[in-house]
C-alpha cells in the first residue's frame, strides 16, 4: 500500500520577544560590604544562606549580612504588597544572594 | 526567582543558588521574565536538604562560584543582552508519512510521547467548524513563554490528541480558564510547573456532557472514551506547545503524573440528588462548563456502610493532607446522604469538622516555617499534641456525583484556585451547534459480545 502524505501545520505558538535586560554591575569585592541574603519557604533555603553567611565571614571578616524572607511561594515581596519594605531593605546593602531551596 | 529579578533592577548584583537539576528550569524563568544573563550558580545542595552536613558540602562546592558571581566584571552580553527574536514558525511545518510526522513531532518535542494525528489543514479545518471565533483570535498569551493562544493552534493540537470538532469549544473555555486562573501560588503559575507533578484535572458539567459523550459512570477516569482521554489529552498539548511547559526544564516535577495524559470526567447531574457544580457556582443547569485544579494524588476506598455514618466517617478518615479537595460519591451514595437530610454543603462541613489530626504533623508536613492553617507566626503553641482540622475550610472542598454502580468513593486530592478565584469557565457554542454534534453522535465504542 502507498504511504499517505501529509502536509502538517505547527502546533508550536507564536511568541513575541520578551524585551532582555541586562544586569547590574557588580561590586569589586565583598570586602566591608553589606550582602543582603534572600530566601524563600523551601527546607534548603534558610540553612543553606546561613552556611553561606559564615564562610563569607571566615572569608571577609568586615562584611555584614542583612536577610529578607520571601516565605509565600510564588509570589514575589512587591506582589504581595511588600515594597515598600523590600526596596527599604535593597537600600541597606552592596550586593544580594538568593537560594531558594531547590 | 522573580524577586531576584526586582533586585537587580533595583541596580543591585545577585547571585542565585540553584540545585544542579535546576539550572535549566533558572535560565528559563529568568528569559522569560526578560533577563536572561542573570547570574545563577548550580550546587550540589540537595533540593529541600535539611542535613547540615550535605549543605555545608554544597556550599564550600559553590563558593567560589558565588563570589565570583557578585565581583566579577560583567561582560557586553551580560551588560546589553542581544534581543530575542520573535518565535514564527512556519504554519506548514513538515510533511511526510504518518510514521514521518509522529517521528518529527515527537523529535521536537511537541507530543506526550503517544502517536498523534497529523494536524493537516483539512483536518485542523474541520476541527474549527466547532466554534465562530475566527483562527487567528486571540484569546491570551499563555505562560511560561507567553505563547499565543489563538483559536487555530489549540484547534491543532486539538487535532493531534484525537478531539472531534465538538469537543473545541471545551478546549477554548479551558484554555481560558488557564489564562485567567489565579495568579500566585495557588493557579495554574504554580501547579503547571512545580515539582509537586500537580495535573490538571476537568470537570464538564451542563448539557455539552451528554451531546459529545463524557463518561461520567463505570470507568470514567479509564481508557475508552474518546472525550475523557481527548480533551485532557489536547489540554496538555496546549500547555506544551502553547504555553512552552515542558517536562524537566519549566515543569519540574519530582515524579511525573499519569493523570497529566488525561484526567477529565463529567457530573452525573441527572442522578444527582444535589445542585450540579456550575450551578454552586452561579451558573445555571442549562450552561454547560468546564471546571479546573490540579490534584497531586488519586485515592479511593470502600464507605464503612452504605448508611450516611459509615459514608461520612469514612471519607473523614480517608482525606489525605492536601490544599483542594475533589470528593466524588456514586449516585447511591449521594442519594443515601441526602435521603438522610445531607446537602453538598452539609457533606464538606462534616469533613471539614471532623478530620482532624494533631497539631505537630500539621507543622512538620509544612514547608521552611511550617505553621497550621490561619496560625500567625511565632513560636508552636503547646507541644503540638492538640487535635486540630487538617482542612482549613470547608469551600476548600468539592464534591460532585459521578462513577458507575459499585461502592467505591474517590478522592482527587492536590492543589487548586483559592475558594472565590477562577475555577470554572462557561463554554460557550457555535451557531451550528445542533448540526455538529448531530454529525459526531454516533462516534461511540459500540462493544461485540463475546
Amino acid at each position: 500500500m502507498a504511504d499517505c502524505f501529509y502536509e502538517v501545520l505547527s502546533p508550536w505558538a507564536e511568541a513575541d520577544p520578551v524585551p532582555f535586560r541586562g544586569i547590574s554591575p557588580r561590586v569589586d569585592s565583598l570586602d566591608g560590604k553589606k550582602i543582603g541574603l534572600l530566601r524563600n519557604s523551601k527546607r534548603a533555603a534558610q540553612p543553606t544562606l546561613q552556611v553561606v553567611e559564615e564562610r563569607l565571614k571566615e572569608r571577609f571578616p568586615a562584611a555584614e549580612f542583612s536577610w529578607f524572607s520571601n516565605l509565600k511561594p510564588n509570589e514575589t515581596a512587591i506582589e504581595q504588597g511588600r515594597k515598600d519594605e523590600f526596596e527599604d531593605w535593597l537600600k541597606g546593602v552592596d550586593a544580594v544572594i538568593a537560594a531558594f531551596g531547590d | 526567582m522573580y524577586d531576584v529579578i526586582n533586585v537587580e533592577e533595583r541596580a543591585k548584583p545577585t547571585v542565585t543558588l540553584t540545585n544542579m537539576g535546576f539550572a535549566n528550569d533558572a535560565e528559563s524563568a529568568s528569559r522569560s521574565k526578560g533577563v536572561p544573563v542573570l547570574r545563577v550558580v548550580p550546587t550540589a545542595v540537595p533540593c529541600e536538604a535539611s542535613i547540615m552536613e550535605d549543605i555545608e558540602a554544597g556550599v564550600d562546592g559553590a563558593l567560589d562560584a558565588i563570589i565570583a558571581a557578585l565581583t566579577r566584571p560583567l561582560t557586553a552580553e551580560e551588560k546589553s543582552p542581544k534581543p530575542g527574536e520573535p518565535e514564527k514558525p512556519a504554519r506548514i511545518i513538515f510533511k511526510g508519512n504518518l510514521e514521518e510526522v509522529n517521528r518529527f513531532f515527537y523529535q521536537r518535542g511537541w507530543t506526550d510521547g503517544l502517536p498523534i494525528i497529523p494536524p493537516t489543514e483539512a483536518a485542523v479545518a474541520e476541527m474549527l467548524t466547532g466554534t465562530d471565533l475566527p483562527p487567528d483570535h486571540l484569546l491570551g498569551k499563555l505562560q511560561s513563554r507567553n505563547g499565543k493562544a489563538t483559536i487555530e493552534k489549540i484547534a491543532i493540537n486539538a487535532v493531534m490528541a484525537g478531539c472531534l470538532p465538538t469537543y473545541l469549544p471545551v478546549l477554548i473555555a479551558g484554555t481560558i480558564n488557564l489564562l485567567e486562573s489565579e495568579p500566585g501560588f495557588m493557579g495554574y503559575t504554580t501547579f503547571g510547573f512545580s515539582t509537586g507533578s500537580w495535573a490538571p484535572f476537568w470537570i464538564i458539567n451542563g448539557p455539552i456532557r451528554n451531546q459529545i459523550h463524557v463518561n461520567n459512570s463505570s470507568g470514567a477516569f479509564s481508557p475508552g472514551n474518546i472525550a475523557n482521554a481527548a480533551i485532557g489529552r489536547a489540554m496538555g498539548l496546549i500547555i506544551k506547545n502553547i504555553g512552552g511547559v515542558r517536562k524537566g526544564i519549566e515543569d519540574m516535577g519530582v515524579m511525573g503524573n499519569p493523570m497529566k495524559y488525561s484526567m477529565v470526567i463529567a457530573e452525573n447531574e441527572e442522578e444527582s440528588p444535589w445542585e450540579p457544580l456550575h450551578v454552586e457556582h452561579g451558573y445555571k443547569k442549562e450552561d454547560s462548563t468546564i471546571s479546573l485544579s490540579f490534584p497531586q494524588t488519586y485515592l479511593q476506598h470502600w464507605p464503612y456502610s452504605a448508611d450516611a455514618k459509615g459514608i461520612l466517617n469514612a471519607i473523614v478518615d480517608n482525606a489525605p493532607r492536601s490544599m483542594r479537595y475533589t470528593c466524588i460519591l456514586t449516585p447511591t451514595h449521594a442519594k443515601n446522604l441526602a435521603r438522610e437530610g445531607y446537602s453538598k454543603e452539609d457533606l464538606k462541613k462534616y469533613v471539614a469538622e471532623n478530620k482532624l489530626v494533631p497539631l505537630s504533623r500539621v507543622m512538620a508536613a509544612g514547608m521552611g516555617g511550617p505553621r497550621p492553617p490561619g496560625a500567625a507566626p511565632g513560636p508552636m503553641p503547646g507541644k503540638g499534641t492538640e487535635m486540630v482540622p487538617l482542612i482549613r475550610d470547608f469551600r476548600f472542598i468539592r464534591v460532585i456525583v459521578g462513577g458507575g454502580p459499585g461502592a467505591f468513593i474517590a478522592h482527587i486530592v492536590g492543589g487548586g484556585a483559592t475558594p472565590g478565584k477562577k475555577e470554572i469557565q462557561k463554554i460557550d457554542l457555535p451557531k451550528n451547534w445542533d448540526k455538529l454534534v448531530a454529525k459526531y453522535k454516533n462516534v461511540v465504542p459500540t462493544y461485540a459480545k463475546y
